[in-house]
This record gives C-alpha cells, structure tokens and sequence, in this order.
C-alpha cells in the first residue's frame, strides 16, 4: 500500500487559493514593470483560466458568481467615493466638459460601430461605452497635490455625468433587446424603470441609512453589513424593474456619497475588502474569458485599434477643448486627457452586460479588453508626464469648513450626543470627516481604555465614523492648538457645557488658525441656533458657518448684538453655542473670532 | 448646474433615448458574430436521438418539442434562418468530431478536453451535473450508500469517468453504449443507479409516471454545450446567442416547461446533493 496517497489539487479550497495568488501575485509582478497592477490581474486571470493553465474550467459558477458582486461593488465604490462637493465647486465647467467628455467618444464610438457593420443598438452601446471613464490615475494626479486643481475637478466631476449617461444608454438598450416591445413601449418601460431605482436610491436609501446608523449603527461590523445590504438592495431593485444591476449599485454609491465620508473609517473599510477581494476577484473573473486565440486574430486587433482611436481620440479632442472653452493651460488638457481616457470599471462593466446579453461577440468584448490596456498605459504615462507639469493650486480662497471638524472634548466632558451631531452638520455640507479628541493637559487623569471605546460606541451612532484620538500637552489650549495642527483640522466643535473654554480663549492670546464652536447648554432637540459673532472678531464667516448648522426645519438667528447680549432671548433656544476661533485669511494671517451662542 | 449645460445635458440624453430606443437588435449583428450556416436559410442540427425524453419529441422529420427543440428553434429564429434541419447521428460519431454535414449538435453534449480536440464547444446551455436516476423510493443520498449501488453508465462518457473516478463504487459497473440500455437495466432491476446529466434525469423522472425518481446529485463543472465544428467561425456568434437566450429568460422559460427542473446555481433546488470526497 502506499504510505502517502496524494490527489490532485482540486474542489473550491484549490480553485480560491489560485484566484487569490492571482489578486496577490498579479499586481506585484506586473507592478514591478511599471505597469498599472490591474492589467496583473486580467493577465493573471487568463493564465489561471480556461484558455491558460486550465486551473479554473469554463463551467466553474463559484468564481462568476463572486466576480458578478465584485462589478456590483465597484460600481456601488465608484459612486461612493465621487467628491461631490468638488462637483458642486465646478459646476460650470463640469458640465461644459461632461458634454464634451461624453459627446466626442459617442460620437466617434458609434459611428465606428456602424462602419463596422454593427446593429444600432451595438453601435450606439459602443459609443456609450468608449464614452464612459474610471479615475484609474487620480491617485497619480492626487499625488502632485493636484487634488483642488479646476481640471482635476473637472475630471472628477465629469465622471458622475459620463459613466451615469453610458449607464442610462446601456439601460435603454438593453431593454430594446426585449423581443416584441415598441420603441415607445421600451421609453417608458426604460424610463419608469430607472425612475424607480432613483426613487429608491436617492429618496429611501439615504433615510433607512440614516435611521439604521442611529440605531444599531454602533456596532462597525453592522455598518459595514448595512452597506452591502444597500448596495444589494439597490441592485435588486434595478433587476426587478428590468434594469441592470451595476446601475442601482452605482446610485446607491451616489445616494449614501454624503452619509460615507471618504476618510471615514466605515469607508476606509469598504475600501478594504473591495481592494482586498471583491474589485480584484472580479477583474481576475474577466481575464478567465479573455481568450489569446480570439485577440490574436487580425479582426479583433482591427476592432481593438479602431476603438482606441475612437475613445482616445474622442477624449482627447474633449479635453483639448478646453483649452478655448474653460481656459485650462495644455499641461491641465494633459492631466484632464490621463484622468477621462483610462478605461476601467464603467466599461468592462457597460462591455460585460453587452455581452451578457448577446450584443457584444467574444472578439467585440476582447477587443475592449485590448482597448482598456492600451488605455491604462496611455493614462498613466500622460498623468505622469503632464502632472508635474501642473503648478501645485493655492488653498482655496473659500475654506471648506467642514472638511475635518474636531470634536474636543475632555475628560469631564466625554461628546454629548447633541455636540456630536452639531459638529456633524457642519462636516456633512462639505463631505467631511468628524474627528474625536480628548485634550488634557500634562499629568492630568485620562480615560480608560473601555471609557474610549464606549464613547467611540456612543459617537458612531450618531455617525461620528473615526476613532477618538487623545492630545496631551502643556495646557488644555495647547493641546488643540496641537491637535488642530497635527490633524490638518478645518474647525473644531468644542465640548464646553461648563463655559470654561470660552473664558480660556476668548480671555488667552493664542491665534487659533481655524474657527472654533463651543457649544454650551444643548437642550432636547435642536429647534433653534443662535449665532453670536463674537465682537471683538475682525472678520467673521459667521454667515458660512450658520449655514452649515442649521439642518432642516430649524431656525438659524445671528444675533451681533455682542458676546452675552440679550437681543435674542437665549432662554428659547434650545441649542446654546459659544464659540471662539481664528480664521486664516487668505494672506495667512490668523484674525477672525466667532462666537455662536 | 446652469440652466444652458444643464439643457444641452438633457438634449443629449433625450436625443441619444430616442435614437437607442429605435434600436433593435433582434436581427443580425455583427458584433455578436455572424453565422453562416452550411445551407443558406437552414440551420441543420444534428443530434443523437430522437426522441430523447425532454430534449427531443417526436420524429427526425416531425419534431414537437423539446428542451433542444425550442433551442434550435430559437437559435434559428435570431440567426434569421427560415428553417431547423434534424439529422440523427450515432453519439460516438459526434463525439468524434463527425456531425454529418450539420452547423453544430444539440445532444446533451458535456465538454470535455478529448472532445474539445475534434469539436468546438459553445458558452454551455444547461449545467450537466451528475445527477442519480433510481427506481422511486430508494434512499440514495450520502456517499457510502452511493457506493454500494450496481450502477448502469453510458461508455465513454465524461459520466462514466465522473463514477469511477469521483464515486468509486465498491461493486462493477455495467457500462453500456445507449441510455436506454441503462434505463431498461434499471426498470428491470439489473441495476440500482443510473448516472446521469441532471437534467436529462429530471426530465426522465418526470415522464416515468412516478416509477423512477432523482435521489440526489453531485456537484461539479460540468455543462451541457452545444458542439460545433472544430475551429467553426460560427462560434463566436452561437456563443453570443446562449448568452442572449440565457439573460432573457428563454433557457429557464425551456427548462420550466421540458425538463420540469427549477436550477439555481446549477443545481437543482429540491434534490438532495452529495459531496464527493476531495
């Protein structure tokens, strides 16, 4: 008998273990060439696959299965992490380019399609297709500090106009293949359809997720689990109106934008497991279908270069445009070109469904797939070459307030729920973070460990979404000062239910570089703010400042009549705020104070 | 947004609604393939009989119905082909790679690499898991008990390497050349089990009038595919099709009515499934 019987390598352990080498294993090695680590993964994907090494056969579903929700995920994270509040910046110019962006490649995209003999529906899905881009470099881009560049906002924001039109147009097409629907049958179908799925989206979502947070929001694995469930629900809803999935998941991303901020903790985590597993698995599941023996055909190389020409070409032409149009020098066109012509999840995900559905041909889809390479080198060595070219933009003249509060508090005075939720107002309007910190000065006692973690409970379900962060030093103003330094803050809320600190600051010279609130007394539920700029204060954003506070159905009074006046009778409010703060002036100077009583 | 772009923006949408709207692609579309079938307006099929219960009814000349029917019929009919043409072909000439002159088989064909030297396999159509076809009211849902059956297999079929290899019953295999022989052997109680494709089981069990029944299925990778010539051009185009009638509903829509079996995943809801050890 032989002592060691030994099987062949086989069942899902075997056939997970090489897909996660691959997620592992591709990006490394590709990486190590200077090239984008996605395209690791699609090469990984074929060698593991069917047409490769064979490891996972044509008929395997376990692995489709998870690629499918992996194209769901991405979609639901490329919605999620738009900056809508850059969007709303440049507006203008985001929509003259978003027209621009998404008209040429269409164009272009379509009429190859016809030229190559495709149906219309083909022709115009491929148009809608080369239309649609990925911020695949942003993070190139980012890294030349470019982040609040006018092109690189235009970029960004023409993202949420082209990939929303290329998803409205695959719907509609995809609904033309009913067999036997009208042309008006399938407008209102269509129509309907995706009124629904907004509906859902933008109008329940957000409520359930606000609700749900302030509930059992407490718990991270809960809010991790609630966005799945969304982003699943929001598919489904898509696929019941006859919809394609990957739009309600993209809708749900634009619906929660606000509630999920970028540097959240509840974002950084759906980050995670999408880089980790799902956005990974599926780009390795398209690389199983990628076959060498269809691409290397002189057709598809044909289709693959007439596509690049369209949708490099049309983006191109887009973003040379505006240079006439927005007056954006040529280094900004080069950015604006890397960051719209990278070809990734909109369109493997517009090409998948076009496939699924029998538009698309193998050596049509494989042809995109050569597309989306070509692409992806193009983009990275523009944004590489153009970005250091781009001159790094001054700060913003008009502060974004609420980029990252500080919430301060101290060791007698560990966030009420109503200063919490104060200084969450004044994130959310800027798509900002909320960050908890206990100040103490030196020797003074600190909270405990499990104190922290209850206070991190408690504050997560009001949706406070980093953990606290504790600052020691000399003095209690010292410790802000450093706090608001080391933290990059751009206003803190500070706990004050005693008036303490608003005697300490308004009473001490430190020049605070950012606006400080102090909330004093916080009665029930918030009916009523009352402003109060201090009056010693030189210039203040007071106006700025009330607008962010004051959230639906409640009344927002400046009362300048000076710090502890009675032009407003505080007794009727039911949120008392003090507040004392410098704000920078665009010279640096540090010279306003306001007070919000 | 300003009320000019924000005006184009929609001109745009509406303009390309209209146009994608007007679309259709029930007819031929090059991006999904071209089919160019070996007769002009015919598309000739070949199979390995007829009829075969849930696949095929009726005669060669007079079909009826079927699950492979409605799919060559549905095939044609996107292909824009006026007619289907039935040839029968013995089973071991098809998976030869010998299809009589025909544009592609629709017999239950289960991918495998020896075959896939001689044939072209389409995107699969049903998924062929094995499936144990018994005399109704046996118990045959775990392992050990699978084992100790007298199994009936078709010869060199990939069922056949799946018993041996995966199964391993503890008592010899009557490996026979048709299905029918094994369906008579087990009616006859010569056998126990039948291995089978599960839907070819399903369908037999449920035109057995209650005497034969599914006892559980495997799971595994295999699909049923549709075979075409090797190094076919019509590939691309027929793959294109499966994937078309599968996302709109056509395939479940035949599963449904011939082969009464409800799939998720690939396996059947109600029907016990065993694991194979690894």
């Amino acid at each position: 008998m032989d002592p060691l019987h030994l099987n062949e390598p086989s069942g899902d352990a075997f056939v997970f273990l090489v897909l996660f080498a691959v997620v592992v294993g591709g990006p490394l090695v590709v990486e190590k060439l200077k090239i984008p680590g996605i395209i690791g993964l699609f090469l990984g994907g074929l060698l593991i696959g069917p047409h490769g090494l064979g490891f996972i056969g044509s008929g395997n579903t376990t692995v489709f299965s998870l690629g499918k929700l992996g194209l769901l995920y991405l979609m639901f994270v490329a919605g999620l992490e738009l900056d809508l509040g850059l969007v709303k910046r440049h507006r203008r110019s985001v929509v003259v380019f978003s027209v621009l962006s998404f008209a040429m490649p269409m164009a272009a995209g379509t009429v190859a399609g016809l030229l190559l003999d495709f149906g219309t529906g083909a022709a115009i899905l491929l148009g809608a297709l080369l239309a649609s881009h990925t911020l695949i470099v942003y993070p190139t881009v980012k890294s030349f500090r470019l982040g609040s560049d006018p092109a690189v906002a235009t970029g960004v924001g023409a993202t949420v106009v082209t990939d929303t039109l290329a998803l409205i147009i695959l719907a509609v097409i995809v609904g033309s293949t009913e067999v036997g629907a009208s042309s008006v049958e399938i407008a209102i179908q269509t129509g309907l359809g995706l009124l629904i799925v907004a509906g859902f989206s933008f109008l329940l979502l957000p409520r359930v997720a606000t609700l749900f947070m302030a509930r059992f929001g407490s718990s991270r694995t809960n809010r991790y689990v609630f966005a799945l469930v969304a982003l699943l629900s929001a598919a489904t809803v898509a696929q019941v109106v006859d919809i394609e999935g990957i739009i309600g998941a993209f809708f749900a991303g634009l619906a929660l934008n606000r509630l999920v901020p970028n540097e959240g903790d509840l974002m950084h985590r759906i980050d995670f497991f999408g880089a980790a597993v799902f956005i990974p698995v599926f780009i390795v599941s398209v690389g199983l279908v990628l076959d060498p023996g269809v691409m290397a055909e002189p057709e598809t190389l044909r289709m693959a270069g007439i596509f690049v020409l369209a949708c490099v070409g049309g983006k191109a032409i887009a973003a040379a445009l505006t240079r006439p149009f927005l007056g954006f020098s040529w280094s900004q066109v080069g950015v604006l070109f890397s960051l719209t012509a990278a070809q990734a999840a909109a369109t493997l995900a517009v090409a998948d469904v076009g496939k699924q559905h029998g538009l698309f041909g193998n050596a049509v889809f494989n042809a995109v797939l050569g597309l989306i390479l070509v692409s992806l080198i193009v983009a990275s060595v523009v944004a590489s070459f153009s970005g250091q070219r781009v001159p790094v933009p001054p700060k913003s003249p008009t502060p974004t307030y609420g980029d990252r509060v500080l919430l301060i508090g101290t060791e007698d005075c560990l966030f009420r729920a109503g200063v919490a939720a104060l200084a969450m107002r004044l994130a959310s309007t800027d798509a900002g973070v909320v960050l908890p910190v206990i100040v103490a000065p030196d020797g003074d006692s600190m909270p405990g460990f499990h104190e922290i973690e209850k206070v991190e409970r408690r504050l997560t379900s009001v949706g406070v979404d980093l953990p606290v962060t504790v600052h020691v030093d000399g003095d209690s103003p010292a410790a802000v000062q450093h706090a608001i330094t080391s933290l990059d803050a751009s206003a803190a809320v500070i706990d004050d239910p005693s008036g303490e600190w608003l005697n300490v600051v308004q009473t001490g010279d430190v020049p605070y570089r950012v606006p400080l609130l102090i909330v004093g007394a916080v009665a029930g539920r918030c009916r009523r703010v009352v402003v109060r700029p201090d009056p010693l204060a030189v210039s203040v954003p007071v106006g700025e400042i009330a607008r962010r506070l004051a959230p639906a159905r409640t009344t927002v009074v400046i009362d300048d009549s000076g710090a502890g006046g009675s032009a407003v009778e505080t007794g009727t409010t039911d949120l008392v705020v003090s507040a004392v703060g410098a704000d920078v002036q665009p010279n640096g100077a540090a010279s306003t104070v306001v007070t919000i009583v | 947004m300003s009320r000019p772009g924000a005006r184009h923006l929609a001109l745009l949408l509406m303009a390309l609604m209209v146009v994608a709207c007007g679309a259709d692609e029930t007819t031929a579309n090059r991006a999904a393939g071209t089919f160019r079938p070996a007769r002009p307006g015919v598309l000739r099929v070949a199979t390995a009989q007829v009829p075969a219960p849930g696949f095929w009814q009726g005669t060669v000349a007079n079909p009826t119905g079927g699950f492979e029917w409605g799919l060559a019929k549905a095939f044609a009919s996107r292909f824009g082909l006026a007619l289907v043409e039935i040839v029968e072909v013995p089973f071991e000439d098809l998976i030869s790679g010998r299809l009589a002159g025909a544009d592609m088989a629709l017999s239950q064909l289960t991918f495998s690499e020896g075959r896939d030297r001689v044939l072209d396999f389409s995107t699969p159509y049903l998924p062929g898991k094995p499936a144990i076809l018994t005399r109704a009211g046996a118990r045959v849902n775990d392992m050990e008990t699978a084992q100790a059956q007298r199994w009936s297999v078709r010869r060199r079929s990939t069922l056949e390497r799946f018993l041996n290899d995966k199964v391993r019953p503890t008592r010899p295999v009557q490996a026979v050349d048709t299905r029918q022989e094994s369906l008579d052997a087990l009616t006859n109680g010569n056998v126990d089990a039948v291995l089978l494709d599960l839907p070819v089981a399903t369908a037999i069990a449920s035109t057995s009038g209650g005497r034969l029944e599914v006892a559980a299925q495997f799971p595994s990778d295999d699909n049923l595919a549709a075979a075409l010539p090797d190094h076919s051009s019509n590939k691309d185009a027929v793959d294109s099709a499966v994937r078309a009638l599968a996302t709109d509903g056509t395939l479940r829509t035949l599963a449904d009515r011939w082969l009464h079996v409800a799939l998720t995943g690939g396996l059947a809801e109600d029907i016990p499934v065993i694991q194979p050890p690894s």
